[in-house]
């Protein structure tokens, strides 16, 4: 519970890496602002904050809302293993 | 040509996509999946960036390995990825299966309006549109 309560205080960290951010928070998703992105359409960052982690996707959006009104963009990424998984249609 | 890195180690080709909202912008991991008609988003992600199910146009139903899921589609008002940007642009809104990764996948009604060549080994993706020359040749 106290673990809990304290994932909901709003933070913002200092400018993170993103294997800073991976071993800091390891398989969670975490909500980034102020994102150094050198080219755009790349994922690869010098470094961002983060402003909300969690295990399930929704749980840094909740953590992240204090600072919705701050920044224009976000970005919502997962740190662990992206695994696949079928999304094959099934043929009736 | 816009080239797109990716991380070949993953087991996913999941590229960096940008989703407008009302007033916002998000950035998200998306996978590229050939075998989807529709780009999908899951709908917390549709809820983050000031849409409701009530913005959607149509219900729709995807019938996957694990069952039906109940969806709507939406335009949003722009999606970028690859490097080229669209204006009110269609995506289906559900949710993936439980414990998934990733906020969803760029289906063909995307990657239609080009060419593109995955380079696995590189971990690049090089994307141009397509024109009427290359769909003739």
């Amino acid at each position: 519970m106290v673990q809990a309560r304290l994932a909901d205080t709003p933070f913002i960290s200092e400018p993170l890496t993103w294997e800073q951010i991976c071993e800091r928070y390891p398989d969670e998703w975490v909500c980034l602002v102020e994102i150094d992105r050198p080219i755009d359409h790349n994922f690869a960052f010098r470094t961002a904050r983060v402003v909300g982690h969690g295990k399930h996707p929704r749980d840094p959006i909740m953590q992240a809302r204090p600072f919705c009104d701050h920044y224009e963009g976000m970005g919502h990424y997962f740190t662990g293993r992206v695994r696949a998984r079928i999304m094959g249609m099934v043929i009736e | 040509m816009k080239i797109t890195e990716f991380d070949r180690t993953r087991d996913l080709i999941i590229v960096e996509s940008k989703i407008w909202g009302r007033g916002r912008y998000r950035d998200l991991s998306l996978a590229i999946d050939t075998a989807a008609a529709a780009t999908v988003v899951t709908p917390y992600v549709i809820e983050w960036i000031g849409y409701t199910a009530r913005d959607g146009t149509a219900i729709t139903t995807v019938r996957s390995a694990i069952g039906k899921e109940q969806g709507y589609i939406l335009k949003v008002a722009r999606f970028a990825a690859l490097g080229f940007v669209f204006q009110d642009f269609e995506v289906n809104v559900f949710d993936l299966a439980a414990g998934h990764d990733i906020d969803g996948l760029i289906g063909l009604n995307f990657l239609q309006h080009f060419d593109y060549e995955i380079r696995s080994i590189a971990g690049k993706i090089a994307v141009r549109p397509a024109t009427a020359d290359t769909a003739s040749s």
